[in-house]
């Protein structure tokens, strides 16, 4: 079966790019077949991560309809079995996606012939964001171990849980029912998706617990990047362990990723990190993710980190 | 599908089992602190003010209900009560709380215990076994049994020594995933159990983690 991954977390700078590129190469070396999609539109560089320039097509041409099909911009890297969907050459106004485009990308999106389809999502909320990751059939979520990171992740998902919320509910026509009694909500402001949960169930219908299973049924797992010795081994699980209580499930957490100042000098060099230190924390951290995804056994060496 | 949280009651909220050890009540409380507390990182800026206040009250009552065997009592009678949990829950607790009267004079009886365990491990020497289980990359609740074994230690005196329910322990032995605690539970149990077993802590959470999620 087809597998998606979405790639997001509110923050810019957490790393989702670099993730997004190194899990597409592991799996790749797998020997899963792969395509990483560019969807930070306006600010994508997945390209650079991969050591590649400015690649010559992408998306644009599925966009502009130079092209019918979207498995034709994705271009080959220099990874076998890897693929790359670049937004590089899009016009500098592609930010702001028509929504019949937007829907023509993401249906095409559902309906690529690959194995494992990565979805690099941009930082912020807005909404083209936020339908792009609710494509995936499993959302992560990137975040560092700090709290301004942690605090942009809960508006993230909030965030997300209301999207999909709202787009159901418009779906079923019920959306001016919950209207009303959003608007006397505090000054009409909806702090949490909760909030319209507790609407629907509050006013007996039928639908309300239909759309309680409907966000039960999103699976998101967390990832914790650039982790370093501060703070507690259990911050993952703690979180996770949050949201389960608070969000309804369900979460799961993936891992730490260890923070590695080479990653960034990598980057600079526009090195493959991952080509060039393999036989780092940070790469044995991806790796056992990597297997985690596709279910493969984890990796037995354990390598100590890098105090 | 979860209760909403103000609806969860204090065995819900800590997580453990309605006839779950006063050391385990210790560790919840400890671990649930961590997570909602002031200062943590896990739920920071997900609270409110006065949500968060809310929040630590319905702990910090939980913890003096549940750690108060009167009260205690009393919150279970009104639990039966309103139908939470089944009547013969209660009598199982009971049967639970039967184990712990066998050290009546704690202190004296923990301390003898523990060197008891001591002892049987000087005798029979881990040394081996134990490294051989802490170099394997996934360790299984029967490795753990297989060794607490062969030294000759009773399942009991690792309860004492450690105040982790039966259980629990029994859980931990069999593998049995869906009655394990909580993974950030499981950890500083397992810590315990290593300790009691005077093996290397880090490595055994590792392995048996690993093995866990393997599966």
């Amino acid at each position: 079966m087809k597998r998606i991954y979405s790639i997001g977390g509110g923050k810019g700078g957490s790393g989702k790019s670099f993730i997004a590129a190194s899990l597409g190469i592991l799996l790749a070396k797998q020997g899963k077949k792969v395509v990483l999609v560019d969807l930070d539109l306006g600010a994508s560089n997945l390209h650079t991560l991969l050591g590649q320039r400015i690649p010559q097509r992408g998306l644009d041409a599925f966009i502009d309809k130079t092209t019918n099909s979207l498995e034709d911009v994705a271009l080959s890297t220099t990874i076998p079995n890897l693929y790359l969907i670049s937004s590089t050459k899009c016009s500098l106004e592609i930010a702001n996606l028509f929504y019949a485009q937007k829907l023509k990308v993401i249906n095409a999106i559902q309906n690529l012939p690959f194995a494992y389809v990565l979805l690099d999502l941009g930082p912020g909320i807005n909404f083209n964001t936020l339908d792009f990751f609710l494509i995936a059939t499993e959302g992560l979520f990137v975040a560092t171990p700090e709290p301004t990171a942690i605090e942009n992740t809960f508006v993230f998902i909030k965030s997300i849980y209301l999207r999909k919320l709202k787009l159901a509910l418009k779906e079923a026509n019920m959306w001016h029912i919950c209207q009303e009694e959003v608007a006397q909500l505090s000054k009409g402001a909806l702090k949490s998706p909760l909030d319209l949960i507790n609407i629907l169930v509050g006013r007996n219908l039928e639908n309300g617990t239909v759309f309680k299973d409907l966000l039960s049924g999103l699976k998101f797992s967390l990832i914790l990047n650039k982790f370093r010795g501060q703070v507690t081994e259990d911050l993952g699980e703690q979180l996770v362990e949050v949201c389960n209580r608070h969000l309804y499930p369900s979460f799961d957490f993936l891992g730490n990723i260890s923070y590695d100042s080479r990653v960034y000098e990598s980057i600079l060099a526009r090195n493959i990190f991952i080509r060039k230190y393999p036989y780092t924390k940070t790469v044995s951290d991806l790796q056992n993710m990597a297997r985690r995804l596709t279910g493969e056994k984890q990796q037995p060496i354990q390598i100590k980190a890098l105090k | 599908m979860i209760k909403k949280f103000n609806d969860l009651n204090y065995y819900e909220l800590f997580k453990i089992q309605y006839n779950a050890s006063s050391f385990e009540v210790r560790q919840a409380y400890k671990n649930i602190l961590a997570i909602y507390e002031e200062s943590s990182l896990a739920t920071y800026a997900l609270f409110a003010e006065d949500e968060r206040k809310a929040i630590l009250g319905k702990i910090e009552k939980a913890f003096s209900t549940l750690i108060d065997d009167e009260k205690r009592n009393a919150y279970d009678k009104s639990l039966v009560d309103i139908g939470e949990i089944p009547k013969n829950l209660l009598t199982a607790k009971e049967r639970q709380k039967a184990i712990p009267l066998i050290q009546v004079n704690t202190a004296m009886t923990k301390d003898n215990n523990l060197a008891r365990i001591r002892k049987k491990i000087k005798e029979q020497g881990t040394g081996k076994l134990a490294s051989v289980m802490l170099n394997r990359d996934f360790i299984s609740g029967q490795d753990l049994k297989n060794l607490r074994e062969s030294l000759g230690i009773e399942l009991e005196e690792v309860f004492e020594a450690t105040k982790i329910s039966p259980t629990a322990l029994e859980a931990i032995e069999r593998d049995d995933l869906t009655n394990l605690p909580p993974k950030i539970y499981l950890k500083s149990f397992l810590k315990s159990y290593a300790e009691v077993l005077q093996l290397d802590a880090k490595q055994l959470v590792e392995g048996y983690v690993k093995n866990m999620e393997k599966s």
